[in-house]
């Protein structure tokens, strides 16, 4: 599935907004023992600064330790990590190249961005996804800023009105831009919500009152 | 998922986080059993002081609404956790896209509207019409009855879910064709979808599917995602 696809918002922030996420292909020689290749993948993140961690199988950093995430890795899992700037986005890849791990390494960032990345770890860049937008009753949607974050989740967990009611309380003072986006981050089980870019989203935002 | 009454305390903190809204108090919580998608959102947000939440497995045809839509469930067929098929994530090992084969994906219901099985028909017939090949495995293909026509099985047409991708390829040559054939089934749907095209890029960086999207006035986001090619065995 596309869950790291269709982020929504301004070039200013998307660039702040670099995920991966590595898995096996299923009923190739590369599933087995992937687990512990997908567990290796996630000790070299967390040498990077990533802003965020989780695996489908078990949740996010923002609200598991994360060693139950690694502890619950398994051969099926989709492992995902987000950094807030190339330079760490391009150490991590660089390292898991040079680890010869032989799963799938995929990462969802602007196209300049995914190309420095991938020339600076030193991938050849196999397959590229383009988002072709949102189509239909659009009317549906809430209003832009709001879809910057909601888009963050590709699974759809992160809710309009926790969105709208956090953006409330930063405005008022009684929660900070930080503790507004580990909120938000939570509900998005696999650990694609970038709270860096969530935390400058509320900031700016909040300025706006 | 329900909300015990005899538990509930109405402090009304659970309703901000279902994406759909549709928890409302009327005395106490309830869950509106037709909007809900059964995607454990609201369980998993543990804000409920008393636990009354309660989650119990569905029976066909609405078990489909978890299967779609909690993104910790895991389709028996994929067996990955999610909505689709591993697609352009494990290309570099599985070789499907590229070289004048197309990736080409509707997601019914993202971002965050939901939709019902009648509107993901109503993409998946338009584009069997123009020859998509629809993706083995997908959950989509899988609860299809007619694979050349895109029908659905009649028995889930009304479950509502979080999002449903609709999946599979098509030549390079006929890309402008399921442009126009979505482009048509849009406005026919009371939801959105979210559009997704896979290509490999050429050696001089270029990517062959550009010129056909531009062509065809479709607005593609700067960002997107990108397989560094790290799998083995490498498909080249």
């Amino acid at each position: 599935m596309t869950h790291t696809l269709h982020r929504y918002g301004k070039a200013d922030t998307l660039n702040d907004d670099l995920v991966f996420l590595s898995m096996s292909a299923k009923g190739f020689a590369n599933e087995k023992d992937s687990g512990e290749k997908m567990k290796k993948t996630l000790e070299i993140a967390q040498k990077h600064n990533p802003v965020n961690i989780g695996d489908m199988k078990t949740g996010n950093i923002l609200a598991i330790p994360i060693d139950e995430i690694m502890k619950n890795v398994v051969d099926t899992s989709i492992v995902h990590a987000v950094f807030a700037n190339v330079e760490d986005a391009a150490a991590f890849a660089k390292e898991v190249k040079e680890a010869e791990l032989g799963i799938s390494l995929v990462i969802s960032a602007p196209f300049d961005h995914t190309w420095k990345v991938a020339d600076m770890a030193g991938c050849m860049g196999h397959t590229i996804e383009y988002s072709g937008g949102i189509w239909g009753k659009t009317e549906k949607l809430p209003a832009p800023e709001v879809l910057e974050f909601t888009t963050m989740c590709g699974h759809g967990m992160i809710s309009r009105y926790l969105v709208e009611d956090v953006i409330e309380r930063v405005k008022a003072g009684t929660i900070s831009a930080k503790e507004g986006s580990v909120e938000i981050g939570k509900q998005c089980c696999c650990g694609i919500y970038n709270p860096d870019r969530s935390e400058k989203l509320l900031k700016a935002l909040a300025a706006k009152k | 998922m329900r909300i015990d009454p005899e538990l509930c305390v109405s402090c009304g903190a659970c309703l901000i986080y279902c994406p759909l809204g549709a928890i409302h108090i009327n005395d106490v919580a309830e869950v509106d059993q037709e909007v809900c998608v059964e995607c454990g959102d609201c369980l998993r947000a543990a804000v409920c002081p008393t636990d009354a939440f309660i989650y119990e497995a569905q029976p066909w045809p609405r078990s489909v609404r978890e299967a779609f839509s909690n993104p910790l469930a895991e389709h028996k067929e994929t067996r990955i956790p999610g909505r689709g098929t591993e697609e352009m994530k494990t290309n570099d090992v599985r070789g499907i896209y590229g070289h004048g084969i197309i990736g080409v994906g509707a997601e019914v219901g993202r971002p965050g509207v939901s939709c019902n099985f009648h509107d993901v028909e109503t993409v998946t017939m338009a584009l069997a019409k123009v020859g998509m090949e629809f993706a083995e495995g997908n959950p989509v293909t899988t609860n299809m009855v007619d694979r050349a026509t895109g029908k659905i099985n009649p028995e889930i047409l009304d479950e509502r879910v979080m999002s449903a991708i609709v999946e599979g390829t098509i030549p390079l040559e006929k890309l402008a064709d399921a442009i126009r054939a979505v482009r048509e089934a849009a406005p026919k749907i009371d939801s959105v979808f979210s559009l997704e095209f896979i290509d490999r890029p050429e050696a001089d960086r270029s990517v062959p599917m550009e010129k056909i999207l531009k062509e065809q006035g479709v607005a593609y986001y700067p960002n997107g995602k990108f397989n560094l090619g790290l799998g083995r065995p490498l498909v080249e």
